[in-house]
């Protein structure tokens, strides 16, 4: 291990974030809240932090796959415990492991909340609650290769751990190009949306912060209700077109940016995502209309609640654990299914359910005909092999680390549905789960223990598993094994 | 710049290597996927899979944008092929790497019929360096600037030289020749020396001036070795046979052995006056018999780093005047500690001549003055010759009144057949040719020396 160059990344991690606080700072300022002392103070903390990080010159400046692991699991975890700094400071959470759930459950772009009381807190802190889902959704990583001037050139290590699905390609031959246009279009994307809210009557700073939280596919709102409580048809379709959009490869977009929008129409991954979702609305639609609403509410629930799920940002409309269980039970499959690839959304992903399936299918021809030589296809291409092996890998190790969570959680005794909901919507980084956990509900009430174990399931599925499980490996940390 | 290449073999990857420092868009593509990963992991580029012949996949690479193609799959048909294809869908600029010796003679041809850019011949560019050190043995390596009529050598302070300890001041009042020292490589630091800088015994020192004033140089260093008659070569492959080929055409006396016997024959064949003997040229008794002893240079050219080192290591040790080893794994930096001074690969030497290629390509003016560029020092310092335009607005302006960037030297001027090392008083005219030595840093026109 390098540690002076993941000291050395980490401390530039943390100078940004500083820089990043400095937002709520002005909105603190602008609203006249007397939380700007805490951000100052978490400034501060981030700058000397970061600055002695950085001060240390690494004589060797080669990263390797495990350097780049490394530095994106502990940037995450530093970033989180310092973020989480402005909400314990201010007092609006007394308790420092609380604050510290929120805040990974924001970079994560999860969503789940341990506040029962939102609309109470000071608007700055509600800022840098939503702003932590607009980083933490294309990943704070990426955005320091594409503002560093001249990344090292092994950099794709830390682009690959970060950004999720099976097999993370470049856009351009440019790393640094490449993270521009990902966060050029995420941005422009975020804006159209802001303004689309805006034009629709809600207020300016609703309309940022939901579109933050919609852009990382986090689900934090601002009001009690979710976006219930706005009432609006409007705003609640703009959303949920928004957050199937964010919920897609973001590849796709570029494709279009080049005029080969065509080409990205075919994506195999974007048919099977639209497939599901369309399937997926009618199901619900139909249980509804049987047991709660007529027809036109019966589809404008299913669809937003179905698109929130799937794109794995956890906002809601409405009181969906009331629903038939039918309903209830595709929406925890979607939370395990999660989004595209290469977009800001979590959950295994559909291109690894898309490849899971293909190669059960592979086997029982294979089974039927042992001769034939057949590969999985993606877009009519062979799948690598290795490629298939690691998505079966991760299916498995997602699985096993969902069980072992659900177990320690259920030591607090709650039931059986709102354990493990629990888990399953912090892994897929959902937020709301059913039961006690679900939309009119919260975290708040779980044991320290729980929420520990929470959060590192965040983070685990954020980051898809493998930095954070690293991390904890002594193979990775002992010079006896390098 | 958008550069497209074609096969990741050793001279594929070397240039890759160069032209990402250099900064540019860079796609690679290759038929063998873990090759392929590797790369992509190792440099920021871009990979494509694929034939690199055919449409489809030039047009995966992004064939609309690229100005530059450079084809160096293993088959020369293969590298003419792509370089075609890709010109035919719009590429302007295509290299390719052509080396069988059939082939050699019609390079004109397929430049001027076939639209070629350029044709890189590594095995013949480096026998082409090697036959240049054999003419100057003096020097661990040699390059040469404006047509030969200036050199960079570097040769290497021993602990009985003369100027061991002394700044180079003194060195200069004491020296009877005019030579520049203009680089100074320290176990893994290279510095660009001023005045009052103090050379230490073990430091690889890189000087420039003329072919005879480097003699006296050496001569009074005591690092002279005498005037290079008998060499033998081991190992007839292509660069053993184009290197015995220049060597004998200068009546040099040449022994080359190659160990198969059916290489033997065309080797005699097509090089009548070279004694081709079969045999394994790293077998130390066959060394022996064949007189390694009696010869002035040894050459070991087999296509295995570790049997060219033994060997060199061995000719060294019997006290041949000059011994130089051919390696692919230039990464190595530890033969210089075992003695090896003379270390040539073709891919650094081919790299290199594209390099100038693409960066006098790049350069917006168009018609940069770049005539050559030499990599010394493992690549961490670049000698570049520069031809001054005649628009230029520092003409005629003294030295001491232009400000010239840190780290960089101006090795000297060339001005119709003089050598001039500058003086503050100096100045530039047009049409000059000038070496300027830096480390560290990119130049691409004459422009980019001055602050």
């Amino acid at each position: 291990m390098n540690y002076a160059m993941i000291f050395n990344n980490i401390g530039k991690i943390l100078l940004v974030e500083a820089a990043l606080l400095v937002f709520p700072s002005i909105g603190a300022v602008i609203y006249g809240e007397n939380t700007l002392l805490s951000f100052a103070l978490t400034i501060a903390a981030l700058a000397v932090t970061g600055l002695l990080c950085v001060r240390k010159k690494a004589k060797n400046k080669n990263i390797y796959a495990k350097e780049g692991y490394a530095i994106v699991a502990l940037s995450w975890i530093f970033m989180s415990l310092f973020g989480a700094l402005p909400f314990y400071f201010s007092g609006h959470i007394p308790s420092f492991v609380d604050a510290f759930f929120e805040t990974v459950s924001g970079f994560t772009t999860t969503g789940s909340t341990i506040l029962t009381e939102i609309e109470s807190l000071p608007k700055s802190l509600l800022f840098w609650r939503s702003f932590t889902h607009w980083i933490g959704g294309m990943g704070i990583l990426v955005f320091v290769i594409a503002v560093m001037p001249k990344t090292e050139s092994s950099s794709m290590h830390v682009m690959r751990a970060e950004v999720p699905g099976p097999t993370v390609g470049k856009l351009v031959s440019k790393l640094r190009a490449s993270a521009r246009i990902l966060y050029g279009i995420y941005c422009v994307l975020t804006l159209v949306q802001i303004v689309l809210l805006f034009a629709g009557g809600m207020p300016l700073f609703d309309s940022i912060v939901t579109s933050f939280a919609t852009a990382g596919t986090g689900g934090f709102a601002i009001l009690n209700n979710s976006i219930e409580g706005y009432n609006s048809l409007y705003a609640e379709m703009v959303i949920a077109v928004f957050m199937l959009i964010f919920g897609v490869n973001f590849n796709l977009y570029y494709m279009i940016l080049i005029k080969q929008g065509k080409q990205a129409l075919k994506s195999e991954e974007l048919r099977w995502y639209i497939g599901i979702v369309a399937g997926s609305v009618i199901i619900i639609a139909l249980s509804l209309i049987n047991t709660k609403h007529n027809v036109g509410e019966s589809f404008r629930y299913s669809f937003f609640q179905v698109a929130s799920i799937i794109s794995t940002t956890g906002f809601s409309t409405t009181n969906f654990d009331t629903w038939p269980v039918i309903a209830k039970l595709i929406l925890t499959f979607l939370m395990f299914i999660g989004a595209c690839a290469g977009s800001t959304g979590g959950g295994i992903k559909v291109s690894r359910l898309m490849i899971l399936v293909k190669s059960a299918l592979r086997d029982i021809r294979k089974a039927i005909n042992p001769r034939s030589v057949e590969t999985v296809k993606l877009d009519r291409r062979s799948v690598d092999e290795p490629v298939v092996k690691s998505t079966s890998v991760f299916f498995a190790t997602f699985m096993l680390i969902t069980a072992l969570s659900i177990m320690v959680v259920a030591i607090d005794g709650r039931d059986l549905v709102t354990t493990s909901t629990a888990v399953v919507a912090c892994m897929g980084n959902i937020g709301p789960g059913l039961g006690a956990v679900g939309p009119y509900g919260n975290f708040a009430d779980f044991s320290t223990l729980s929420k520990i174990v929470l959060s590192f399931d965040m983070l685990a599925g954020r980051l898809e598993l493998i930095p954070m499980l690293m991390i904890f490996s002594p193979y990775a940390w002992s010079r006896k094994y390098s | 710049m958008h550069i497209i290449i074609v096969g990741l073999g050793k001279l594929g990857i070397t240039m890759t290597k160069q032209l990402v420092a250099e900064g540019h868009n860079i796609t690679v593509v290759d038929l063998n996927n873990d090759t392929l990963s590797t790369i992509v992991d190792t440099y920021d580029v871009m990979g494509v899979w694929g034939n690199g012949t055919t449409c489809e996949t030039l047009e995966a690479a992004g064939v609309s944008k690229a100005k530059l193609i450079i084809a160096a799959t293993a088959s020369d048909e293969v590298n003419i092929l792509c370089c075609l294809v890709a010109n035919r869908m719009g590429v302007e600029n295509t290299i390719a790497r052509v080396r069988n010796p059939d082939y050699a003679t019609q390079t004109q041809f397929m430049r001027n019929e076939l639209g070629l850019s350029m044709i890189v011949n590594p095995e013949f560019e480096t026998a082409n360096e090697i036959s240049r050190i054999i003419r100057f043995p003096s020097a661990a390596n040699l390059d040469s600037f404006s047509r030969g009529k200036i050199e960079i050598a570097s040769i290497r302070i021993h602990s009985d030289n003369m100027f061991c300890d002394m700044p180079l001041y003194e060195i200069r009042k004491k020296c009877k020749a005019k030579v520049l020292v203009c680089a100074v490589q320290r176990d893994d630091e290279v510095f660009i020396p001023s005045g009052d800088f103090v050379i230490r015994c073990d430091d690889i020192i890189s000087i420039t001036g003329t072919r005879s004033e480097l003699s006296t140089f050496m001569k009074q260093t005591g690092v002279f070795k005498q005037k290079i008659k008998k060499v033998m070569i081991i190992g007839g492959g292509r660069i053993g046979y184009y290197l015995a080929k220049l060597l004998s055409d200068t009546g040099r006396t040449i022994k080359l052995i190659e160990q198969n016997d059916s290489r033997c024959y065309s080797l005699t064949d097509t090089l009548p006056d070279v004694t081709v003997i079969h045999g394994d040229g790293t077998d130390q008794d066959i060394l022996e018999e064949q007189g390694l002893e009696y010869q002035d240079a040894l050459v070991a050219l087999t296509g295995i780093d570790e049997e060219n080192i033994i060997v060199s290591m061995y000719a060294e040790s019997k006290g041949i005047n000059k011994v130089i080893t051919k390696v692919n794994r230039h990464s190595y930096s530890i033969l210089n500690d075992i003695g090896l001074d003379t270390v040539v690969s073709p891919q650094i030497v081919a790299g290199n001549l594209v390099t100038r290629y693409v960066r006098a390509l790049h350069n917006s003016a168009g018609n940069s003055q770049i005539q050559t560029l030499h990599k010394l020092v493992n690549g961490k310092v670049e000698a570049v010759e520069f031809v001054v335009p005649e628009d230029a607005g520092y003409l005629d302006i003294p030295f001491k009144d232009l400000q010239l960037l840190p780290n960089l030297l101006i090795g000297c001027i060339h001005r119709n057949g003089k050598i001039i090392f500058p003086g503050g008083n100096d100045v530039l005219k047009a049409n000059d040719s000038i070496i300027v030595v830096t480390a560290g840093r990119i130049l691409e026109d004459i422009h980019d020396i001055f602050v």
